[in-house]
């Protein structure tokens, strides 16, 4: 809420005042019904684990988590699943994604997801390219993931701005955008922007080309930030011309939007938190981050997360050095560590990602317990995304967004039996009436398969 | 897990026959790996508590309380499973060493000098970092084969193993190819297009002769030619990347037409067809996290495509599907298992199954005489927490190491002076 505010207050402050922020959020809860989970292990998401327990959603919230051996009696509910031999995680949160932007089917006429137009499109709202019936989405679900951040792709410095979403049947995009989210900046350093503008003969062609094109777009928006700042306090007469691009910029330098940067190497993150240190900004994760093991303890140091793979590793030749204990030595230097997808079929077992991730620390003597690995696509991810207060851990008084798993979440062979948001059963796996069906699936050959 | 000499017993032997034995050891030790659950793949069940004796590179017997002959290396794997080593039924290790740089990627022609001429069994380097990488997690032998560039039939397949020792074990082990909207793309436009030139490529290379043929415009070279007929006359199998159920029957039908064994590469739909490839003796390479609608030619992609062709008699086999990381062929055979496949069946898809499709002798089993490829895991193999402890090639211990366990060593310890490690 108090970022919707903010967001207020600032278009107030542009003049361009209007009764409510454009594109805001339609999303409405979806009814409940009182659930008590009994004697399920759970994981909550921030380094905890309870071997067993009650615990029930209700209205929407986690309303009790009820320990064994504590009475439970006015935990009583009319509906109530045994969760014994089972495991319950907070809703999966994939902080990269490009749902709905890159939908399926992948034909050129669904391809929405990278405004490679110019080096910097920060102007361009990636949820405006989210197209709802993407069957993904429901794939998603089906792995558990209950919320997820949209980013637009990496083809530019400044790529636009994401949209973080809860993962619901909907038919538009603005009944699935999460209430209060933030809104993020993507940005993006090394081979990509080079190389498509350098190709054109355009800036930049190369790294030093990246960071001027950075510094001179931030170096901007200062300047309209500044001018609008004198008009506010009435130093100056008009405000500045509206500028869409720089409205983002500017938005990141006043808190209001956060910076989530692809970056791949090393160095190179330590030269981008040398252009946020110089410009006054915060960046909030670095993203596909492969060498973030190689500064963790920069990385601890300046909190900033890394939002990385399991173990992708050599498609380019920034990505050489990946190692799958990246995530692993980036949470043993106290950093914050979050497995991402940046795939529609990662998404639908970040549980197995982690996992692998997890187990390539520990193969190596580096001992991190299964519940401290949880956190990283939930709790961590969470985060990243300004919903800490809200979602990713399962907590009383946050968000009832859970998953319920046939067996251990790190086993390859577990499956999400029921996916709850905010407290409505989303999915359930043995009721095919609980397993949302896209426009673009009906009729198609899959019904009735286990996609 | 310790590998160590079994303790000096002075009983059977004095210290000066002990050095001697020392000095003169085989560069290959013989081994003894003892006290874990052993999946030979040969028998359906499990033995415990079993003992794998290797000698000359090759299992020489796998039993419970085998006797350890005083000379063997012996590994004590009490609590772990041993399986077969893993084979990877699609790849292109040898050929790409970073994915984007072009200069390091051999896989595919972006030009047109070849069709299925093309060889990649000339372009293999057996130093690539990638190699080490996927051995640490079991995988002991892949196909490498050509990507689908400019021609439907991408070209001519070899086989590796990832071993110390050489790297090629056979080059020109099938023929790859594809129809589908890349490659129709490629013929003008349409799928039958795509069908009709393989069908006619396949008719003429059958009757061809170097004095007689007169190639027009888009017809393929001589040397295509030439390549294609000894195709026809290897036995070798047609492997031909499909996904949508009406193109998988056209492969059918062009394999039946040549006498071809038909591999399906992807086969996203062919649990739609499965009898019909069942018939045909057809073998499936099944990317098991493939359940995208990707493309209209995946609508029908499922999880359980690897159970239900499993289930009307299909063999499967897997791939990863990506070069760098062959290592998550066991994570992709357990997400089959997960979604209905015998985990019976995936290990079989791993090794013995693999080793028949793609007709490599002596390997996928741990039976007397095989060639002793082998992985002693601490758990299941297919899981995700689970590691290769001990991976085996040939008989020899492998280096349980990689550049990225050098990265690692070199970046565990921030506080270390940085840059001298090795």
């Amino acid at each position: 809420m108090r970022i919707r505010i903010c967001a207020l207050l600032a278009t107030l402050h542009t003049g361009l005042a209007v009764a409510a922020a454009p594109y805001e959020s339609t999303y409405v809860p979806r009814p409940t019904e009182a659930t008590l989970i009994r004697g399920v292990a759970v994981f909550t998401g921030d380094g905890g684990a309870l071997d067993r327990a009650d615990v029930l959603l209700k209205d929407g919230r986690i309303a009790a988590i009820a320990e064994d051996g504590t009475p439970a009696a006015d935990l009583q509910t009319p509906r109530e699943i045994d969760g014994s031999g089972k495991w319950l995680t907070p809703g999966v949160i994939d902080v990269h994604s490009h749902l709905g932007a890159y939908p399926s089917p992948g034909v050129a006429s669904t391809s929405d997801g990278n405004e490679m137009t110019a080096a910097n499109t920060a102007e361009v709202w990636v949820e405006h390219s989210v197209w709802p019936q993407d069957p993904q989405f429901g794939l998603a679900l089906a792995g558990g993931v209950t919320t997820l951040h949209v980013l637009p792709g990496s083809a530019n410095l400044f790529g636009g701005r994401g949209v973080t979403l809860k993962n619901v049947p909907a038919r538009t995009m603005q009944d699935m955008k999460f209430p209060g989210a933030p809104q993020s900046l993507k940005m993006a350093c090394g081979e990509n922007p080079k190389r498509v503008y350098g190709e054109r003969m355009q800036a930049p062609m190369t790294r030093m080309g990246n960071v001027a094109g950075y510094r001179a777009a931030w170096a901007q928006a200062t300047a309209y930030r500044d001018q609008r700042q004198q008009f506010e306090s009435g130093e100056a007469d008009a405000p500045p011309e509206r500028n869409l691009t720089l409205d983002t910029l500017a938005a990141v330098l006043d808190g209001e939007i956060l910076v989530h940067n692809h970056c791949y190497r090393a160095d190179e993150m330590a030269v981008m938190m040398d252009v946020a240190q110089e410009f006054g900004y915060a960046i909030t994760a670095f993203h596909h981050a492969v060498e973030s093991y190689k500064i963790a303890d920069l990385l601890a140091e300046a909190d900033i997360c890394s939002a990385v793979w399991a173990d992708w590793w050599g498609f380019k030749l920034e990505a050489f050095d990946g190692v799958s204990q990246n995530a692993a030595l980036i949470h043993a230097a106290g950093a914050c560590a979050i497995i991402h997808s940046d795939s529609a079929e990662g998404i639908q077992r970040l549980n197995q990602e982690t996992a692998k991730a997890v187990a390539a620390g520990r193969r190596m003597g580096m001992a991190i317990s299964d519940a401290e690995a949880m956190a990283w696509f939930t709790g961590n991810a969470a985060k990243a995304l300004g919903l800490d207060d809200e979602t990713g851990t399962l907590s009383v008084g946050k968000a009832a967004d859970a998953v319920l798993w046939d067996r251990h979440p790190f086993s390859v062979y577990a499956r999400a039996e029921k996916v709850w948001i905010d407290g409505h059963l989303y999915y359930d796996r043995a009721d095919p009436g609980r397993q949302p069906v896209s426009d673009f699936d009906l009729g198609q050959t899959v019904a009735g398969g286990e996609r | 897990m310790k590998v160590r000499c079994r303790p000096l017993s002075m009983g059977s032997m004095s210290a000066a026959v002990w050095l001697l034995w020392l000095l003169c050891a085989p560069s290959w030790a013989e081994l003894a790996i003892v006290g874990a659950r052993v999946y030979t793949v040969a028998a359906p069940e499990p033995l415990e508590g079993a003992t794998v004796l290797i000698a000359n590179g090759r299992i020489e017997q796998v039993g419970v309380e085998l006797p350890v002959p005083f000379e063997y290396r012996r590994i004590d794997a009490a609590g772990k499973i041993v399986t077969p080593a893993f084979i990877e039924s699609y790849s292109h290790l040898g050929l790409i060493e970073i994915e984007a740089e072009t200069t390091t990627n051999d896989a595919m022609l972006l030009e047109h000098p070849l069709g299925p001429a093309f060889d990649v069994s000339l372009a293999l380097n057996p130093a690539s970092t990638l190699i080490a990488v996927n051995r640490m997690d079991g995988v002991s032998r892949a196909i490498t084969a050509p990507r689908p560039g400019v021609d439907p039939l991408a070209g001519l397949a070899a086989s590796v193993r990832l071993g110390t020792g050489g790297f090629l074990l056979e080059p020109k082990t099938a023929l790859f190819g594809h129809i589908g909207a890349a490659s129709a793309e490629l013929a003008g436009g349409s799928r039958a297009a795509v069908t009709q030139r393989l069908r006619r490529a396949l008719d003429e290379a059958a009757r061809f002769s170097p004095s007689r043929y007169r190639p027009g415009p888009g017809d393929y070279s001589r040397h295509d030619m030439a390549a294609l007929k000894a195709f026809l006359r290897s036995g070798r199998p047609l492997v031909l990347g499909v996904d949508r159920a009406a193109e998988i029957r056209q492969a059918i039908s062009l394999a039946d037409a040549h006498g071809l064994r038909l591999i399906v590469l992807g086969g996203a739909e062919a649990w739609r067809v499965r009898d019909a490839l069942a018939a045909a003796g057809a073998a499936v390479i099944v990317r098991t996290h493939d359940n995208l609608p990707r493309s209209f030619e995946t609508l029908g992609a499922r999880l359980d495509n690897a159970a239900l062709l499993h289930e009307a008699g299909v063999d499967v086999v897997f791939t990863a599907a990506e070069t760098h990381n062959a290592r998550n062929l066991r994570q992709l055979a357990g997400n089959a298992v997960a979604y209905g496949l015998p985990w019976s069946a995936a290990l079989d898809g791993l090794t013995r199954r693999a080793a028949q499709v793609w007709g490599m002798d002596n390997v996928g089993t741990l039976t007397p005489g095989a060639i002793a490829d082998l992985v002693v895991w601490t758990g299941d193999p297919l899981e995700l927490t689970t590691w290769a402890e001990q991976v085996i090639i040939d008989g020899q211990l492998m280096p349980m190491r990689s550049r990225q366990t050098q990265l690692f060593e070199r970046y565990r310890d921030l506080s270390k002076p940085y840059g001298y490690s090795r």
